[in-house]
């Protein structure tokens, strides 16, 4: 046998490697197969047959009025889903983005601060945090309701803590208002999302190196410029996972602000998640179907303009 | 391997033998009465809301007793809450499962999407001359069919709180709008925290408040063959309304449901309320000392009562056997022997003839008052598919009569329906 490499041997190795890389596929496919079935029929059927759905025309029983697909008409016409007499749609768009800009923005600076103080040695460190996950383990639903009795406006006990103390001269219909329902229903999405938020970026700040820190300390950066040079952009990732997740989640949150929300109708507390439960019980299935496919487009331009703004995979100096 | 492909192909058929003897009989060529009620086997469907705690428990009973005579007829009972019973109802609808006896306060989208029976079809002769005619005739469609038939009813009247009354000095319970007025000045006079009367404007009675109103006015929803809202009544009603809510005589939130303003009535905080049975019966339990009295209307004259029947239909599951045990099933459950339990389980008023009669003869005054309005009330358009959609527009923004002007309100509610006609 000889020792250097003859055209035939290279010719078969890479021949081996193209088979291989083939046959490497063939035989994942066996393991990949449950999968894809499974995005295909709970992901993506269902998208399929809701955007189908949106194009033709039903009564708020569900049943279909007509066989013929009826166009844009769920979308933008007399009884469309933005177009709609009495829902004051740019009220409700603007509600959506200031919900998700502002619960996420909140949740992350609190979350940041969190975690960097449960990053700190301290006795009872464990309890602590288990109490902080607590609110990511109870059901949103629940906690919403407990905020919801809390604050009617004649046995609440918020109520009559907030008017006992002196804070308030008179016990407030929080709920019934459609403005500081929605507030309210801001700070029980932010009470609800920090758990994950700050645990997402207490697994990103252990990745933090120290030795990097202490370099820094040597070369005379005091605590903030650490913070804001070194751990920020070393944290990167871990806020966009962290944001991009709660992006997504706020969004589609229904239950709190439903839970919260007690006026009838189309009022002016509405984000376009719970316009579009509104229109299933009022205006069936082919409305609420249009207005769901363009919140998911609305959600789309949401996260590109974060990935543009924030770039998290560019890659840290 | 071929002892192994002889055992597969043994089971394989028996699998099949098995399969095929659960299969459902052959279609029997009857039309309306089974030849023989012991060998019809079938399958139906109910599909049911709850009234109350005992609802599971009334419709087994009468499953129980069909069963005596049908034995082979397996009789599969939906019992949903009230809330969101219509979503789980487009479900079923939608999914195409439909159930061949539905329970439920409206019929007429399914009506003329024609997926279901006429209940003339279903019913005997006999059970739909059981029924009260005026409620009987709740359930015909704008096409004169006789869609669906009534289950039960309830007829509102004004109470009011005898107890408050004297104490406020007001002799008789008010018949015009002005003397409505003057007594809920007197009962905010008192103080205390009570109000005058109650105007529930909230996602589940908006339209049925909206309605006296409108009747008290002397107009009306129907046009012709349509719906209308923004008529001169229908101004008037809601000036009035919002004259109401601004002097103070009415609760403090306008999208308060009955349930709330039930419970401030049965506090004794209330002195007017338009209510049903089950409601003065609930107060008179807290002991309130409650009368009754038709509700005032603009001029006065007799007064206005309200009818609200549900309704209970047939879906066309294109099963004749599956029709012929529904009809059977119906017919007893309408027999003056079971539907009395049934109906006394729900807590709201019979709809045969033979009942209401028993009622009246057994009932304390405030019960015989409301089986006797049953004979002269109006009910709500129902019959007329694009109900559904005024309904769902007045329970939308009804409430915003008491912050906005009332033509506006009215005309907002008449472009949601337009929108959808």
């Amino acid at each position: 046998m000889s020792l250097t490499a003859t055209p035939s041997m290279v010719r078969d190795s890479t021949r081996r490697r193209k088979r291989s890389g083939t046959h490497a596929v063939l035989t994942a496919l066996p393991w990949l197969v449950p999968t894809l079935v499974l995005i295909l029929g709970v992901v993506l059927y269902p998208a399929a047959l809701m955007i189908y759905t949106s194009f033709f025309k039903y009564n708020n029983r569900g049943i279909q009025r007509g066989d013929a697909p009826v166009g844009l008409d769920n979308y933008i016409g007399t009884a469309g889903a933005l177009t709609f007499p009495g829902v004051p749609v740019g009220r409700i768009l603007l509600n959506t983005v200031l919900w998700v800009a502002v619960v996420v923005l909140i949740t992350v600076v609190l979350s940041l601060a969190l975690a960097q103080f449960l990053n700190l040695e301290f006795r009872g460190r464990k309890a602590l945090r288990l109490f902080v996950i607590l609110p990511w383990a109870c059901s949103v639903v629940m906690t919403a309701t407990v905020f919801r009795y809390g604050l009617q406006e004649n046995v609440g006990l918020f109520n009559r803590l907030l008017v006992d103390t002196g804070i308030l001269q008179r016990a407030q219909a929080w709920t019934k208002d459609p403005t500081s329902a929605f507030w309210v229903a801001v700070f029980v999405a932010i009470y609800v999302s920090l758990p994950f938020t700050t645990y997402t970026i207490l697994a990103g700040l252990q990745a933090v190196p120290d030795d990097v820190r202490e370099a820094a300390h040597v070369d005379g950066a005091d605590g903030l410029r650490r913070y804001w040079f070194i751990v920020l952009p070393l944290l990167r990732p871990a806020i966009a996972v962290a944001a991009l997740i709660n992006i997504i989640n706020v969004f589609n949150s229904l239950p709190i602000l439903r839970l919260l929300q007690e006026t009838p109708g189309y009022h002016t507390g509405h984000i376009t998640t719970t316009l579009m439960f509104e229109y299933q019980r009022a205006l069936g299935p082919g409305v609420s179907s249009a207005l769901s496919v363009l919140n998911f487009i609305f959600c789309l331009v949401i996260i590109a303009i974060y990935l543009a703004i924030v770039q998290p995979t560019k890659e840290v100096a | 391997m071929n002892k192994r492909v002889l055992k597969f192909g043994a089971v394989a058929l028996a699998g099949a033998f098995a399969l095929s003897a659960c299969g459902g009989s052959e279609p029997a060529a009857t039309n309306s009465e089974p030849a023989d009620p012991g060998s019809l086997e079938t399958t139906i469907k109910i599909l049911a809301p709850s009234y109350s705690d005992s609802s599971q428990a009334d419709w087994q009973a009468i499953i129980d007793k069909f069963n005596e005579t049908y034995p082979d007829v397996d009789v599969e009972l939906q019992i949903e809450g009230w809330d969101g019973f219509t979503d789980k109802v487009s479900a079923r609808i939608q999914a195409g499962d439909y159930p061949d006896i539905l329970n439920d306060n409206a019929f007429a989208a399914s009506a003329d999407a024609g997926i279901l029976y006429p209940m003339d079809e279903v019913l005997s002769a006999d059970t739909l001359a059981a029924i009260e005619p005026s409620l009987l005739a709740n359930g015909v469609g704008t096409d004169g069919t006789q869609w669906a038939a009534p289950d039960i009813a309830s007829a509102r009247m004004m109470a009011y709180n005898v107890d408050l009354f004297e104490a406020a000095g007001i002799a008789e319970p008010p018949k015009t709008w002005a003397e409505l007025e003057t007594a809920a000045e007197k009962l905010v006079a008192l103080g205390d925290d009570v109000r005058g009367y109650g105007m529930p404007l909230g996602r589940e009675e908006a339209q049925v408040e909206s309605s006296l109103w409108l009747w008290g006015a002397g107009g009306d929803w129907a046009d012709g063959e349509g719906l209308k809202a923004d008529t001169p009544e229908a101004t008037e009603a809601f000036a009035q309304m919002k004259k109401m809510y601004e002097a103070g005589y009415t609760q403090a939130n306008l999208e308060d449901n009955r349930v709330d303003i039930a419970d401030l009535f049965q506090a004794g905080k209330l002195g007017m309320m338009m209510a049903h049975s089950a409601i003065v019966a609930d107060a008179e339990a807290k002991g309130v000392n409650v009368a009754l009295a038709p509700i005032p209307a603009k001029d006065g004259g007799d007064g206005v009562a309200l009818g609200v029947t549900d309704f209970i239909v047939a879906f066309d599951n294109g099963d004749a056997d599956r029709k012929a045990a529904t009809s059977a099933f119906l017919d007893l459950m309408y027999s003056d022997e079971m539907y009395e339990g049934w109906y006394k389980g729900t807590g709201l008023l019979p709809v045969t003839t033979s009942m209401i009669d028993k009622g009246k003869a057994e009932s304390d005054e405030n019960g015989a008052a409301f089986l006797e309005a049953l004979s002269i009330v109006k009910f709500l358009p129902v019959g007329n598919p694009a109900w559904d959609v005024l309904q769902t527009a007045l329970q939308g923004s009804a409430y915003k009569v008491g912050s906005g002007d009332p033509a506006e309100v009215l005309a907002e509610i008449q472009a949601q329906v337009d929108a959808q006609s």
